[in-house]
C-alpha cells in the first residue's frame, strides 16, 4: 500500500505524474487483476499492469512482464485492480435542464450544453469508482435528444468529452405521455416510427451524396443525429419497460428501422424477451429497479414471487446484461450495489457477470469498448484499486485512475464513498 | 400459518407412537385407546415443555463466538443451551442447519409501522407508477390503489402515534409484510418507541416493550435549548427532593411532599431509567448540546442521524450516546465554515471506535416493492455492509443490526445474541449474513419456525436449497436417547 507521503513525493515532482499523459511509464503490481476481457481469461494473478501515457500498454502476470525502462513502479500490495465502472443511464452530469419538452420527439436538443465538471454529484461517483457516464435528458417526450458520454474526472469539458453524441434517447411509453393531454402509447409509437423513418431518409440522402451517387441534401439540425446512428457512431438508447414496450422496441427501432438500440430499464415482466433480444443483438442495460413483484395495474403477475430482472433475463437467453442507476433516482455512487441486488436476487455471476455488468458489457453496448470497460492493452488507463470482491457494497476503493492519473484515494480527507 | 402447522406436527409426532403401536397390536380394546384419551387430556392439562433445536450449523452467538456445527437447544421459545454434544429431549423438534450459518435474529429499530400493519406499496419513480399489494390492516388484498385508501392508511397510522394506543390490537400477525421482514430475518421491530416480536399467525407476546423510547426535539434555537435544560433540572430537583421526602417524612411530622406540578412526567422517566431519550440531532452543535445535557443530568442519549457524529464522536463517546445511524445518508459540507462539516460514509466506523454505541438504521424505513432494491426495510444488512466499508468492522456492523438496538429498545436482555436464556430468535442463512448473495433459508421466532424460504413462494425459486440441506425432523422417544449429531470441528 502506498503512503500518502509517496504519493505526494509522486504528485509534487516535476512534470507529468508517472502514467499521465507526458509523464513516465507506470507498473502497477497487484494481487490480482480482474481484466473483464470481452473474451478470454477473466483473471491475471500477481498481475502488472503498464501504463504510458495515460493507456494501458500492457497487461500480464509479474514474472513474465519486465517493468518498461524508466518506468515507476508501485507495489499494490494485496489489493485488485478492476476497471473503472460505467453507468449508461445518468442525469448527474451537470444540471438539470435537460429535460426541455419543446416538440414530442426533440432529436437536435444536446445535453452537453448542461455538464458542469467536478460536480459534488461527480465527485462521489468517482469515490465509488465510476469512471465513465452516459448523461443523457429526461423522458418527458418521447425524444428528448442527445446524451453525451463523459469520463467522470476532469476539470475541463473537453478533458471529460468521451464521445457526443453519446446516444439518442428515445422514451417510448408511459413518461413521455406527459407531454400531451390523452397521449397513449399507440400514438407515441407513431411519433417514433415518423420521426425516426424522416432521419433514416436523411440519413440515406447524405450517405448518397457522400457515395457520390445523389444531390448535396439541405442540412436540418433536428435530424444530424440519424447520420451518426446509421454509420453506427452512436446508438439509441431507449428508455423502455414492460413486456409489451419493449417488443415494440425491438420491433420497432431495430427490426423495421435497422437502429443500433440497446434496452434501457427493461424492468417489470419485460425480461420475457431475452432470447428475441439476443437474436436481435440487442443489449438489457438494467434498472434502477432491480425485482418485480405484482403490479396490478400493468397486468404484471409473478405468483406472488419476487423476481430479480437481471436474473430473469439472463434466464431467457439474454447474455448482454449490464446495470444502470437512473442517478440521481438511485445515487450514482451506488452502481455496484445495483450489480450486488441483481446477484442476491438470482443473477448468476459464475464469470464475473456483476462485474462485467458494470464494465465491458456497457461499454460493448456504447461503442466505446476500444477505449474502456476493461483491462486490455491499447485502452484508457481507468482503474480501481480494491482490497476483493468490488461488487461488495462493503468494498470501497481505495485507489482510482482515470487516464492514468491518480483522480481519488482513499487515505487523504477520509474515505468520501 | 407455517409455525402453527408444525405445532401441529410436533403434538402430533408426540402421539405417533401410541398409534404405531395400535396397528401392530392387531386390535385393542376400546377401554385402551380410552386410557390413551385420558393420557392426552392430561397432557393438555399440564402441557409438556415444547423443544426445539437448530442442529449443526455455524453458530454465530454474537456475544464473539463462532460454534461451528453446534446445536441451539430452546426450551419454550427460550434457549436452554447453545453449544456441542447437547442431548435432545424425547420430541425435541430439530431443524438441520447443516452447511448453513446461524445468527440471532436482526433486530430492526425505526421499522415505521410497515412491518406488522401491511404496507403501501408506493414507488416514488418516473413512472409516477402507484401499485398496492396490501394494506395488511384487515387482510384484504387492495386491487387498484386509490389516494383516498392511502389518506386513510396514513391517518390511521398518525392516529396509532398520537394517540399512544396499545400495539397489540394493532398488530396483524398474517400482514404480507411480516412474511417479508420475517424472510430478511428480522424478528424484533420498534415500533412507536416500543419493541414487537414478529410473531407470525399468532399475537400474544408480540409486545415486548412499549414507548420506552422517548422523543425528545432538540431545537437549535438558544431559546428552546436553556428552555429544555430548565425542564430537565426542575425535574432533577424534584427528584431529589422527592428522594429526600422519602427518607425523612417519617421521622418528621407533616413534611409536605414536593411538588410535582410543572414537572414533565416524559423527563422524570428518562432521569429515573424507565424510558430513554431519543433525539433526533445531525448538527456537530446540537449533537454537543444533547452530550452536554446527558452528561450534565446523567441519562444516555439515543441520538438519531448523527450525520456530524464523526466531528464530535469523542464527546459522544463521554456521554455515553447511542446513536442511530444511517450510513448512506448524504449531506454536503456547509462550505462557509471552516471546520469539518456534513455527513461521511465513516461515520459510523468513527463514533464506533470512540465507545459511541451504534445501531444501523435502513436507508428508508418502509417496505418497498416498487423495484428499487437495497435501500428498505428489507435490506438493512445491505445498510450494515456501508457501514463496514466507511471501517466498521463485520461484527461491530452485525451488533448494529442486532445487539445495539436491542439495547437501546431496552430489549437486550431477551433478543440480540444467542445465549442460555434469551428468547429463541434465530435466522439461518446459506452465506455470511453481510454478504449480498446471502439469503435467508429459515426464520426462527420463540422457537417456532415463522418462515421457510422454499415454503413460501418469494424467494423459492432463487437458488432454490438443495435437498438434504436444512430440514426439519421430530427426535422420537423409541429410539435410543437422540443426541444432536453436532461436534465440534475436525481439526
Amino acid at each position: 500500500m502506498i503512503t500518502p507521503f509517496l504519493l505526494a513525493t509522486l504528485w509534487v515532482a516535476d512534470g507529468p505524474p508517472a502514467g499521465a499523459p507526458g509523464g513516465p511509464p507506470l507498473a502497477l503490481d497487484c494481487a490480482k487483476a480482474l481484466v473483464c476481457a470481452h473474451r478470454g481469461a477473466q483473471v491475471v494473478d500477481r498481475a502488472r499492469v503498464v501504463v504510458r501515457d495515460g493507456r494501458i500498454e500492457a497487461v500480464g502476470a509479474r514474472q513474465e512482464l519486465a517493468a518498461p525502462a524508466g518506468a515507476v513502479v508501485e507495489d499494490l500490495g494485496a489489493l485488485w485492480l478492476v476497471p473503472g465502472f460505467i453507468d449508461l443511464h445518468s442525469h448527474i452530469g451537470g444540471d438539470f435542464g435537460i429535460n426541455d419538452m419543446v416538440y414530442q420527439a426533440n432529436p437536435e436538443l444536446r445535453v452537453s450544453t448542461a455538464v458542469v465538471p467536478e460536480n459534488a454529484n461527480l465527485r462521489r461517483a468517482l469515490a465509488a469508482g465510476v469512471t465513465t457516464i452516459l448523461f443523457i435528458p429526461g423522458s418527458g417526450t418521447n425524444c428528448g435528444g442527445q446524451g453525451i458520454l463523459l469520463k467522470t474526472a476532469g476539470a475541463t469539458f473537453d478533458e471529460m468529452l468521451v464521445r457526443e453524441p453519446g446516444s439518442l434517447k428515445i422514451a417510448q411509453a408511459d413518461n413521455p405521455a406527459r407531454w400531451g393531454y390523452g397521449m397513449g402509447r399507440g400514438m407515441m409509437n407513431w411519433t417514433i416510427r415518423e420521426f425516426c423513418s424522416r432521419g433514416r431518409a436523411y440519413a440515406r440522402a447524405w450517405a448518397e451524396f457522400e457515395s457520390g451517387t445523389g444531390p448535396q441534401p439541405e442540412r436540418d439540425l433536428m435530424f444530424d443525429v440519424f447520420r451518426d446512428l446509421y454509420a453506427g457512431r452512436t446508438q439509441v438508447s431507449t428508455h423502455t419497460q414492460v413486456y409489451q414496450v419493449v417488443y415494440n422496441t425491438l420491433r420497432i427501432l431495430r427490426q423495421e428501422l435497422g437502429l443500433p438500440t440497446y434496452i434501457d430499464h427493461g424492468e417489470f415482466d419485460a425480461f420475457l424477451l431475452g432470447e428475441l433480444a439476443r437474436e436481435l443483438d440487442v443489449a438489457g442495460i438494467l434498472g434502477p429497479r432491480s425485482i418485480s413483484s405484482q403490479v396490478k395495474s400493468r397486468g404484471v403477475d409473478h405468483d406472488g414471487k419476487i423476481i430479480g430482472l437481471a436474473a430473469g433475463w439472463q434466464e431467457h437467453g439474454l447474455v448482454e446484461i449490464g446495470f444502470n442507476t437512473d442517478a440521481p433516482v438511485v445515487p450514482a455512487e451506488e452502481l455496484p450495489l445495483q450489480a450486488a441486488m441483481g446477484v442476491h436476487y438470482g443473477f448468476d455471476d459464475a464469470r464475473l457477470q456483476a462485474l462485467r455488468g458494470l464494465t465491458i458489457v456497457p461499454a460493448r453496448t456504447a461503442g466505446i469498448d476500444d477505449r474502456v470497460g476493461s483491462i486490455e492493452a491499447g485502452k484508457d488507463a481507468d482503474l480501481l484499486a480494491v482490497r476483493g470482491d468490488p461488487v461488495d457494497p462493503r468494498t470501497g476503493i481505495e485507489r482510482a485512475w482515470v487516464g492514468g492519473r491518480v483522480v481519488h484515494v482513499s487515505t487523504q480527507g477520509g474515505r468520501t464513498w | 400459518m407455517n409455525s402453527l402447522l408444525l405445532l401441529g406436527a410436533a403434538l402430533l409426532g408426540s402421539v405417533m407412537p401410541s398409534l404405531v403401536a395400535q396397528e401392530t397390536s392387531g386390535s385393542k380394546s376400546s377401554d385402551a385407546k380410552t386410557a390413551d384419551a385420558k393420557k392426552d387430556e392430561a397432557k393438555k392439562a399440564d402441557p409438556e415443555p415444547k423443544w426445539f433445536a437448530v442442529v449443526g450449523g455455524d453458530v454465530h452467538t454474537g456475544t464473539g463466538g463462532l460454534l461451528r456445527g453446534a446445536t441451539v437447544l430452546a426450551k419454550d421459545g427460550v434457549i436452554e443451551s447453545v453449544g456441542y454434544s447437547t442431548d435432545l429431549p424425547e420430541g425435541t423438534e430439530v431443524l438441520s442447519a447443516r452447511g448453513l450459518q446461524v445468527y440471532p435474529g436482526l433486530v430492526a429499530i425505526s421499522a415505521s409501522l410497515a412491518v406488522s400493519q401491511g404496507s403501501r406499496f408506493l414507488a416514488e419513480d418516473d413512472l409516477h407508477m402507484r401499485c398496492c399489494v396490501d394494506f395488511g390492516k384487515n387482510g384484504h388484498l387492495h386491487e387498484g390503489p386509490l389516494d383516498a385508501e392511502l389518506d386513510l392508511l396514513l391517518a390511521d397510522q398518525a392516529g396509532l402515534v398520537d394517540a399512544q394506543s396499545d400495539l397489540r390490537d394493532a398488530y396483524d400477525p398474517f400482514s404480507s409484510s411480516l412474511l417479508m421482514t420475517l424472510a430478511v430475518g428480522i424478528t424484533s421491530a420498534e415500533q412507536s418507541g416500543g419493541a414487537l416480536k414478529l410473531k407470525r399467525g399468532e399475537i400474544d407476546g408480540v409486545v415486548m416493550r412499549e414507548r420506552f423510547l422517548s422523543s425528545f426535539t432538540w431545537t437549535s434555537a438558544s431559546s428552546g435549548k436553556t428552555q429544555l435544560r430548565e425542564k430537565f433540572a426542575a425535574a432533577a430537583r424534584y427528584l431529589r427532593e422527592k428522594r429526600e421526602w422519602d427518607v425523612r417524612k417519617d421521622k418528621v411530622k407533616d413534611l409536605p411532599e414536593p411538588s410535582k406540578k410543572g414537572i414533565e412526567q416524559k423527563i422524570l422517566s428518562v432521569l429515573d431509567g424507565s424510558a430513554r431519550a431519543k433525539f433526533n440531532a445531525n448538527d456537530r452543535d446540537d449533537l454537543l448540546g444533547i452530550a452536554r445535557l446527558a452528561q450534565e443530568f446523567g441519562f444516555r442519549p439515543v441520538i438519531e442521524g448523527c450525520v456530524e457524529g464523526w466531528i464530535v464522536a469523542e464527546e459522544l463517546g463521554r456521554a455515553g450516546a447511542y446513536a442511530i445511524v444511517y450510513p448512506r445518508q448524504r449531506r454536503d459540507k456547509d462550505e462557509n465554515l471552516v471546520r469539518a462539516g456534513g455527513s461521511s460514509i465513516e461515520n459510523a466506523a468513527i463514533l464506533h471506535a470512540h465507545g459511541v454505541q451504534v445501531a444501523i438504521g435502513p436507508a428508508s424505513n418502509g417496505i418497498d416493492l416498487g423495484g428499487i432494491t437495497g435501500r428498505d426495510l428489507l435490506h438493512l444488512t445491505v445498510d450494515a455492509d456501508f457501514a463496514v466499508r466507511g471501517g466498521m468492522t463485520d461484527a461491530a456492523a452485525l451488533a448494529g443490526i442486532t445487539t445495539v438496538p436491542a439495547r437501546i429498545l431496552g430489549i437486550d436482555h431477551r433478543v440480540g445474541t444467542l445465549e442460555k436464556g434469551k428468547d429463541c430468535d434465530v435466522i439461518v442463512t446459506d452465506g455470511d449474513v453481510l454478504h449480498y448473495e446471502t439469503l435467508v433459508q429459515y426464520t426462527v421466532v420463540a422457537g417456532k419456525i415463522a418462515y421457510d424460504k422454499q415454503k413460501e413462494l418469494l424467494f423459492a425459486h432463487i437458488r432454490p436449497r438443495t435437498p438434504g440441506d436444512g430440514k426439519t425432523s421430530n427426535s422420537s422417544g423409541d429410539s435410543a436417547p437422540a443426541s444432536a449429531e453436532s461436534q465440534p470441528p475436525q481439526r
